[in-house]
């Protein structure tokens, strides 16, 4: 079906002939077949490139006139629009890429939606400031993480990118624009909430178009500009020694790995803390998938990483390093961690950048299919709880051979200093099994069935009833928006 | 949306809808849904609109008398009266009845019950004094007091939550955690009757910006009863299941899905829903506390250090109060004590708490007390553990942060009973310009009153709750329209030079939102949801 | 040799990351200079990009999509500078480039392309040995008095044909270099033929076959060991293109590798002083892609495994330090670099048959990159190959201001 002639021209005459294409080759970036899951979305009719907020408000508007459907994207690393009959067409927000300020005194900034993190990451570093930057990798929007509630490695001692989302500008299903919290009496973008009841509290990625939006900055304690050496693929990004560190611990159980996950939180020391996945680590620093099952098959990570604690200090100052390192010593050796063999530490030490910016989801990928449905943020202790059905599971994915066998790549990550956590299940398939796009489908389905057996804290819409019947609410507030 | 309130009498059957374990919705019909009443009740004028009011109400009140003991239903005057008033500017008005709950159960019957009647209610939850106007009623409401819904339903040590009623005031909590090893990351002062839920779902600032993550924190997870109604939990409160059989530890406080729940309830006064208990962070307490002090002449010069101390991450406990309010909080004898201690405490004082943990807690005090005296070199300025023009008191201001306020009178109150708060937020880079403003404002207005000033950095310093009081005897109504002129010609000037009054109670209400016309739209479009007979607190806010 | 089918697993494994369009994480430095594909910077569309074009091939593979209009232009709108190839596998094992040119080897099989400007390379080429249609006795008109040659050397300077007709002080300052050097070389002169890259790089791969046998026989006939390039075309074709043809048994060199070898051992000491801020530019043939090819064919099994191991070009091995050396040991020279540098370098628009096709979009992207350049302070742009001096040369005209290309050779041999 393709977009009526009447209705591309009225499109033409917002953005330009210049902004605007139903050529099938050009709609061919936004229908491709996903690796990992096999879905092919639906091709859209037309896609369009607003420049400003203006545009996209006139864009909307036209759409909601003519009750066509729309798809607001910038990088496409989950594009999809569900198949459909209706009109459809994607909004390509690449045009609106600008960093409108940076306000270094009240630590935000406020971009436009197309400012990628290789962008805006080292913008900041050469403040001295940082904001949270999920494992999406360097060429994703920032602006579609925050509003996703991204997740990442420094968690820790910051927070969900959520908690960083400040103020907004939204152009709403309806066509009206929405400033909310401290931009409605134009005090600035640092508040998100108000006045009165939060109407940030409506923020999802697919419901309407945001335009701008604020978000928050800490402090950086590294050095000013990325200090890469080398050439691609392989860089060493090294931190200095005195104030930036990073260890990994292994414990003898996943019980000792929460205990000190709760304890340096209390302690408040570390920049990271997480038990990263040990399948994905392999994955993530060998160049080739050739690389990874030569170090995969020699056994190393599985012996040292399956059970293991890292911990990233960062400080400013050599004394505070000498602090936390050891408070970090009395927390490991009270649990009765050790060090893990040291050519694994120096594969952190050689990529600090894992804390920084780091192309993860992308080289997740390498091994062919591969992804993480399995995502939940509560406790510490109910993650642990979770992480202990997993073999219930997976285990059987393994023994059939659908899945690698890496019944430990889970990740977890506190949140707040121990106040809350998030975690992660990452398994690897081979995509050319056949039907092997049921596996992440099959997998979810038991996840979620184990979920339900164990009451794991998980909420999908098709359980919505054990839930506080949410979807009743969040239908009533989509149709009224 | 027509809030306009005319007489109903008409009778609703309802059918329950339980599923496994969940929460309950109030369904009718096989919609599942109560429409929305575009005429919902309202008692009017005239005396045949004050005959079906007193007919409803003693409906309303058999009703309720049916789901709540006896003597939790009040309706004499003498109570009454204390609930008609508070010391803000709203006008008083006496609530046609009082109800005090015992349970989340009985205030779920009681608001479907308001519901099916139109019967409107005021929600309370702290002791007196209060503040703001947001409990006064204004048209003949029903309070709700959950004074008595006062369990502390869980100390979570390890995931450092506690998940209480929210009758549970600052007093109560503040005493049973002394024996956990953690403490509440609490407002100024905060009255000991003061509800904890109440004051953590109206954003109010806490002492410690650095646990601060949002606007929200530290609020988690909560149970509300809509005003439909139904019951509602919040983040992984949610589910699987029923709450006494929940596995999850309740500290996530987003969705359930993608919408975040807590947030539409966060700065409501009552008017979305009413909680019934909530879940909020708790922070370990420090094996070791020092505390500093900066003088500071000028206002121009308070932000450089507080963004420094908030972007490094230096202290515990960060705040500034003028010279007026700390005298009011520290002085033994009033007025001398008061007078003098106002006389030789520096304009402003910045007060920092640096903490050592369980872990070599004298390692890191030393090197954040380090911290902190090299940015105050760095600027000019100097920290010193003696409160300059007040030696001696240094303990005490330790002390006093650590709690809620528990002595009478409230601290505010002791100039002359009554008390007027002008607060907003803005940017720490800010704040002065509006104390200049603030002071030019009073010189328009003749104003000779005192202004206690009070600057609370929050979320880790990128926010800044800015407090004015204006204290004064409510007695003297010279003196009080004096405050009030003072108080709405400031509030009115802030407001026009960007200061954000995020918490528009009372009179700040319809211009904080005369701009905001996309926003009301969009929170009438959530209260028509979450409370479409507006039965809760109506008139407030944009309602 | 491969056809575009044998890139399915490319085409598949595509997950619209976006890598292809961006610097690489540990290279950021800043808002500005962060895009890396010339045609997603032009055209902004993300079907121009690697991601775009391996969609669209797949597509066509698998029928469903036509040639309609303006697919061919939108293929051919792409300079092949391999940004998206090597970016793409900074993180997986994917050859993006390789099935961006074997779409373009099947739209000239399917008789639709090249575009018309590239046809007449391959008349040019079959006629006169080189792509511009000269006569191919004027090839060798830029030999100069005095030139030092030893026939039957074992080492052989490649002049190129951009260099031959166009930027002949190239070959005479490379003389110049080599000459100084004590280095024993000889010229192919009539027997030198074109590279082959335009009309490899156009996908007119049978064409660019046959160009290159000549060479190679040429080559071995004359028993050359070591053939030396001034050109980086030349050397990334005769790194990446001819052992797709046949195993070589001879050793490409560019001269940049050649002075910084001599510099190296002492035998060249630049004794002259160029006082000059000067920013480089790497050339997408001699950085990113002049690793040499290895061919492999195999199986890709399960999670991704290569069976028998490949040897992939990732663009890590690129000629990138032996130019810097060699400019930093030139007394007043001070080298800065820009933001896209090494293996992130922004094309300078000359390449796949861009400056033919698309003249503006090959100006738009030569002044992208003299903007970037001139952002770094310097006074001039230095690179070494003709195609770039020619689009960065008009762009900078263009634009005014008169900022200076030089090349690298004569920098070399004024230093000298």
């Amino acid at each position: 079906m393709s977009l009526p002639r009447s209705i591309y021209k009225m499109f033409e005459r917002v953005v330009g002939t210049e902004y605007i294409s139903d050529r099938p080759h050009i709609l061919a970036a936004y229908r491709h077949t996903s690796p990992q899951d096999g879905r092919k979305p639906a091709s859209p009719d037309a896609v369009i490139l607003p420049g400003n907020t203006e545009e996209v408000q006139a864009i909307v508007r036209i759409c909601r006139r003519f009750g066509i459907k729309y798809n607001p994207v910038t990088s496409l690393l989950s594009v999809g629009m569900p198949p459909s009959d209706q009109l459809k067409v994607v909004l390509s927000l690449r045009r609106m890429n600008r960093v409108l300020e940076i306000n270094e005194k009240d630590r935000y900034v406020v971009v436009e939606p197309a400012v990628r993190h290789v962008q805006l990451k080292p913008e900041l570093m050469k403040r001295g400031l940082s904001y949270p930057v999920p494992s999406v990798g360097p060429s994703c929007s920032v602006m579609a993480n925050f509003l996703a509630k991204g997740e990442h490695h420094n968690q820790h001692s910051t927070s969900r990118n959520n908690r960083y989302l400040l103020g907004y500008e939204w152009v709403m299903p309806t066509g009206e624009i929405l400033r909310t919290g401290s931009l409605s009496n134009d005090a600035g973008w640092f508040c998100p909430d108000g006045p009165g009841p939060s109407l940030a509290g409506l923020v999802q990625r697919s419901n309407g178009v945001y335009t701008k939006a604020a978000i928050a900055l800490d402090e950086w304690k590294g050095p000013r500009i990325m200090p890469a050496e080398g050439h691609t693929p392989s860089y060493k990004v090294r931190l200095p020694q005195d104030r930036h560190k990073v260890f990994i611990f292994k414990f003898p159980t996943l019980e000792k790995v929460r205990d000190v996950m709760v304890e340096m939180g209390k302690a408040e020391i570390g920049a990271a803390v997480l038990k990263f996945f040990y399948a994905t680590a392999a994955v993530m620093f060998t160049v080739s998938a050739n690389d990874f099952w030569n170090t995969w098959n020699s056994g190393l990570f599985q012996k040292e990483l399956s059970k293991a604690v890292w911990v990233y200090l960062a400080t400013r100052t050599p004394e505070e390093m000498a602090y936390e390192e050891g408070v970090m010593w009395d927390i490991v050796r009270e649990m009765g961690g050790e060090e893990v063999d040291k050519s694994v530490r120096k594969i952190w030490e050689d990529n600090m950048d894992f804390f920084i910016i780091v192309s993860f989801l992308q080289r997740v990928l390498k091994l062919g299919g591969g992804w993480s449905p399995i995502l939940h943020c509560e406790s510490l202790p109910h993650s642990f709880e979770i992480a202990k059905t997993i073999p219930e599971f997976f285990n059987s994915f393994i023994d059939k051979g659908l899945v690698l066998n890496a019944p430990h790549n889970f990740q977890i990550i506190p949140i707040e200093y121990g106040h809350g956590a998030h975690i992660e299940l990452l398994f690897f398939y081979d995509r050319f099994l056949p039907d092997a796009k049921m596996i992440p489908q099959e997998l979810m389905k038991q996840s979620s069935e184990m979920d339900l057996r164990h009451q794991h804290y998980s909420p999908s819409p098709d359980k919505e009833q054990l839930y506080s019947n949410f979807q009743f609410w969040a239908t009533k507030i989509r149709n009224a928006f | 949306m027509n809030f306009d309130r005319k007489d109903r009498t008409t009778r609703r059957d309802f059918v329950k809808h339980v599923a496994v374990g969940a929460t309950t919705l109030v369904s009718a019909g096989p919609s599942g849904l109560i429409p929305a009443d575009p005429n919902p009740a309202m008692p009017g004028n005239g005396q045949h609109e004050q005959d079906n009011v007193i007919e409803a109400a003693s409906n309303f009140r058999e009703l309720v008398g049916r789901v709540v003991k006896e003597k939790n239903i009040v309706s004499d005057p003498a109570v009454l009266e204390g609930y008609s008033r508070d010391c803000s500017f709203v006008a008083a008005s006496m609530p046609l009845l009082l109800i005090r709950p015992e349970t989340r159960e009985e205030v779920q019957q009681v608001v479907r019950i308001a519901n099916r009647s139109r019967m409107p209610l005021v929600p309370v939850s702290s002791g007196p004094p209060r503040f703001h106007g947001d409990t006064v009623p204004s048209q003949g409401e029903v309070v709700l007091d959950l004074a008595r819904m006062n369990h502390v339903i869980n100390i979570d040590t390890v995931n450092r939550c506690a998940t209480i009623e929210t009758g549970v005031t600052y007093g109560q909590l503040c005493a049973e955690l002394k024996r956990s090893g953690l403490r509440l990351n609490i407002p100024l002062l905060p009255r000991s009757s003061k509800s904890v839920v109440a004051s953590r779902l109206e954003r109010e600032p806490t002492l410690i910006p650095k646990y601060q993550f949002d606007y929200i924190d530290p609020l988690l997870t909560l149970e509300v009863i809509y005003g439909t109604g139904d019951d509602f939990r919040t983040g992984s409160a949610s589910g699987p299941g029923a709450l006494e059989t929940l596995k999850a530890d309740k500290v996530n406080p987003w969705g359930p899905g993608s919408i975040d729940y807590c947030k539409f309830l966060s700065g409501a006064q009552g008017t979305m829903g009413l909680v019934t208990w909530a879940a909020t962070k708790l922070e370990v307490s420090p094996s070791l506390q020092k505390i500093y002090f900066v003088p500071i002449k000028e206002a121009d010069d308070l932000a450089a250090p507080l963004i420094k101390i908030l972007r490094q991450r230096v202290a515990d406990e960060c705040l500034a109060l003028n010279n007026v309010n700390l005298a009011a909080i520290l002085a033994k004898n009033w007025p001398a004590d008061y007078e003098e201690m106002k006389k030789s405490l520096p304009p402003w004082t910045i007060i920092v708490c640096v903490s050592g943990y369980a872990r070599r807690p004298e390692e890191r005090v030393s090197i954040y007390e380090k911290y902190l005296k090299d940015i105050c070199a760095d600027l000019g300025l100097r920290s010193q553990s003696i409160l300059p023009g007040a030696e001696g008191k240094e303990n005490a201001v330790l002390e006093l942060l650590s709690g809620p306020w528990e002595k009478e009178p409230y601290w505010k109150l002791r100039h002359g009973g009554s008390c007027h708060d002008i607060f907003f937020l803005t940017t720490l880079s800010k704040v002065s310009s509006y104390i200049r403003i603030l002071k030019k404002t009073a010189v328009k207005c003749r104003y000779q009153g005192e202004i206690g000033g009070y600057i609370q950095p929050m979320v880790q310093g990128r926010g800044c709750h800015c407090e004015f009081n204006l204290p004064c005897d409510q007695s003297d109504s010279k003196e009080l329209a004096e405050v009030q002129r003072f108080f709405m010609d400031a509030s009115k000037t802030l407001m026009s030079n960007g200061a954000f009054f995020s918490r528009p109670y009372g009179p700040w209400a319809d211009p904080a939102y005369g701009r905001f016309t996309e926003g009301v739209n969009a929170l009438r479009k959530l209260k028509n949801i979450f409370d479409p007979n507006n039965i809760l607190n109506p008139g407030k806010l944009c309602f | 040799m491969d056809t575009l089918r044998d890139y399915k697993y490319t085409m598949e494994s595509c997950n619209h990351c976006g890598q292809c369009r961006f610097i690489l994480g540990p290279k950021m430095k800043g808002w500005e200079y962060a895009e890396v594909c010339p045609a997603y910077h032009r055209y902004k569309y993300d079907a121009y990009s690697g991601q775009g074009l391996i969609n669209i091939a797949q597509e066509l593979l698998e029928g469903t999509l036509n040639y309609e209009d303006d697919l061919l232009a939108h293929i051919y709108s792409c300079t092949t500078c391999g940004a998206c190839d090597v970016n793409c596998k900074s993180v997986r094992d994917m050859e993006v480039l390789d099935t961006i040119l074997a779409l373009r080897v099947k739209c000239v099989e399917d008789g639709r392309g090249p575009m018309p400007q590239h046809k007449e390379y391959a008349g040019n080429v079959a006629a006169r040995h080189n792509i511009y249609g000269r006569p191919h006795a004027q090839r060798s008109d830029w030999m100069f008095e005095g030139m030092r040659l030893s026939e039957g050397a074992a080492t052989a300077y490649f002049v190129g044909c951009t260099t031959s007709y166009f930027y002949p002080d190239i070959a005479r300052n490379t003389v110049k270099i080599l000459q100084a050097g004590d280095v024993n070389f000889r010229l192919l002169k009539g027997e030198e033929h074109c590279c082959g890259a335009p009309l490899w790089r156009t996908g007119q791969r049978e064409a660019a076959i046959k160009i290159a046998q000549q060479n190679l026989d040429t080559i071995r006939k004359l028993g050359i060991k070591t053939l030396i390039t001034s050109c980086a075309e030349c050397y990334g074709t005769f790194r990446g293109f001819y052992p797709r043809i046949a195993k070589p048994d001879f050793e490409v060199l560019h001269i940049s590798e050649v002075v910084n070898r001599l510099l190296a051992n002492g035998v060249l000491r630049p004794t002259g002083n160029v006082k000059m801020k000067v920013t480089y530019h790497d050339p997408c043939l001699l950085g990113r892609l002049s690793e040499p090819y290895v061919p492999w064919s195999g199986e890709i099994k399960p999670y991704g495994l290569h069976e028998p191991p490949k040897q992939w070009r990732r663009g890590t091995y690129g000629v990138y330090e032996a130019p810097r050396k060699v400019l930093r040991s030139i007394r007043g020279i001070q080298l800065v670099e820009m933001t896209r540098n090494e293996e992130n370098a922004f094309c300078c628009g000359g390449g796949g048959g861009v400056p033919a096709a698309f003249p503006d979009f090959a100006l738009s992207t030569a002044r992208e990159r003299i903007d970037e350049a001139r952002s770094t302070g310097a006074d001039a742009i230095v690179s070494s190959c003709p195609l770039c001096q020619s689009n960065l040369e008009k762009a900078s005209g263009i634009s005014g201001n008169g900022f200076r290309y030089l090349d690298f050779c004569e920098l070399v041999a004024h230093a000298l």
